[in-house]
């Protein structure tokens, strides 16, 4: 099953738990074996199978509780990160900081899961902007946009230094 | 100048998401814009890095045999037809995911090492350790990484040993070696023996090569000729 991995790893970052994540993945199967009529042959299989994932995860325990979350972000999506740190923030990105996982992790931990989960489709996932919007129904303009809002939130994140380099200065 | 490129567009750019036109004419403005170049490469930096943190999670063990038994039909049901579709989901899954997460853990390693490499040559500060002497270069590592490894007695012809960093590949501390092929610079990254093995790649105008013995695995990085980052990764890797 070429696809579980990738799916049990989205699965495991939105709910943040191994075993949530296992029922979540396990239901996405079930749902895509019941639902197989729903898939029209010429499309996109894997934003099919991913879309129903996502779908599986809003439903569930974590998912619910990340809702009312979700809501709050959306409202909040003009205010939370400021324009002006998407469209001019500082140019010279601390190459250090990103040298460092573990702080990267955690940047990607506080994301909000609307901005999480368009970013690990586009980078983890490589799929094409127009894919992601088939998974999360949404128009293309709000995948660019949120793009755009997760990583100015990463960088902010890890100019911020949540957690203490290890390494030293050069 | 023009206006500066939108936020959108600099990462529509690193996603690989403009078309030819699009393109075109950011490059244009890229060209001749610091701020937007700058901006732009720490973007695809840090979606390298994504690619890189974001895959953090395997499957647990067992998970793929959990989930067969799962979408596997009851015994006592003599209907095909959900073992039909079980067949057909995995027949078009394998059949549209050409690229292993091999594949991606690999080239997310190349790009890696590639953007550490010209990184290094864009700055222009010494290394750390600033030696062509292999007896200073290696005992600077001592303390600073938990593995040990050595150098070559005698280099290529027209090969020589600039010094040294202290850096981190795929999160792992890593012995940065910089060496001169003639008016060629190359990067040999050393590490412990546990990431994802590179036989050889190329990317942006670089060629990459590694090799791998029981506890280390070495990859190198140049716009050489391949044949010498070959030649130096082969002295490197008898040395061991």
């Amino acid at each position: 099953m070429p696809l579980l991995p990738g799916l049990y790893n989205l699965a495991r970052w939105l709910t943040r738990d191994s075993v949530e994540a296992e029922d979540v993945v396990q239901e996405t199967l079930l749902k895509a074996l019941r639902g197989f009529d729903g898939f029209e042959a010429g499309t996109n299989f894997k934003a099919w199978i991913f879309r129903i994932l996502r779908n599986t995860f809003l439903s569930s325990r974590s998912g619910l509780a990340a809702t009312r979350t979700v809501a709050l972000e959306e409202e909040l999506e003009g205010t939370a990160i400021p324009e002006s740190a998407i469209d001019r923030d500082t140019p010279e990105l601390s190459l250090l900081r990103l040298a460092d996982r573990d702080a990267l992790e955690q940047a990607l931990q506080q994301l909000p899961p609307p901005l999480l989960e368009v970013v690990l489709l586009c980078d983890v996932e490589e799929m094409k902007y127009r894919e992601i919007a088939a998974v999360l129904e949404i128009p293309m303009g709000t995948v660019m946009s949120r793009i755009a809002r997760a990583r100015a939130a990463l960088r902010i994140s890890l100019d911020a230094g949540n957690t203490p380099g290890r390494r030293s200065a050069r | 100048m023009n206006q500066h490129l939108s936020a959108e567009t600099l990462n529509a750019i690193v996603d690989g998401e403009l078309n030819p036109p699009e393109l075109a004419s950011a490059e244009q403005h890229l060209a001749g814009c610091l701020e937007c170049s700058s901006r732009c490469l720490a973007l695809g930096i840090l979606k390298r890095r994504v690619a890189a943190a974001g895959a953090k999670y395997e499957q647990p063990s067992g998970l793929e045999q959990r989930m067969r038994r799962v979408i596997a039909p009851a015994p006592q049901r003599s209907a095909w037809m959900p073992w039909a579709l079980a067949a057909a989901v995995l027949a078009v899954a394998v059949a549209l995911v050409p690229l292993s997460r091999d594949h991606a853990a690999k080239s997310a390693l190349v790009a890696e090492v590639v953007d550490q490499h010209i990184a290094t040559m864009a700055v222009d500060t010494p290394p750390e350790v600033v030696s062509s002497d292999r007896h200073t270069v290696k005992p600077w590592f001592q303390g600073r990484l938990p593995f040990s490894f050595n150098l070559p007695q005698s280099l290529p012809a027209d090969v020589t040993l600039d010094g040294a960093n202290l850096s981190y590949v795929e999160g792992r501390p890593v012995a940065q070696l910089l060496y001169r092929l003639g008016k060629h610079r190359a990067s040999v990254f050393v590490a412990q023996r546990g990431g994802v093995a590179v036989s050889a790649a190329d990317r942006a105008g670089f060629h990459v090569a590694g090799f791998r013995t029981p506890e280390l695995e070495a990859v190198g990085v140049s716009d050489a000729e391949r044949p010498r980052l070959e030649e130096l990764m082969q002295a490197l890797k008898s040395a061991q």
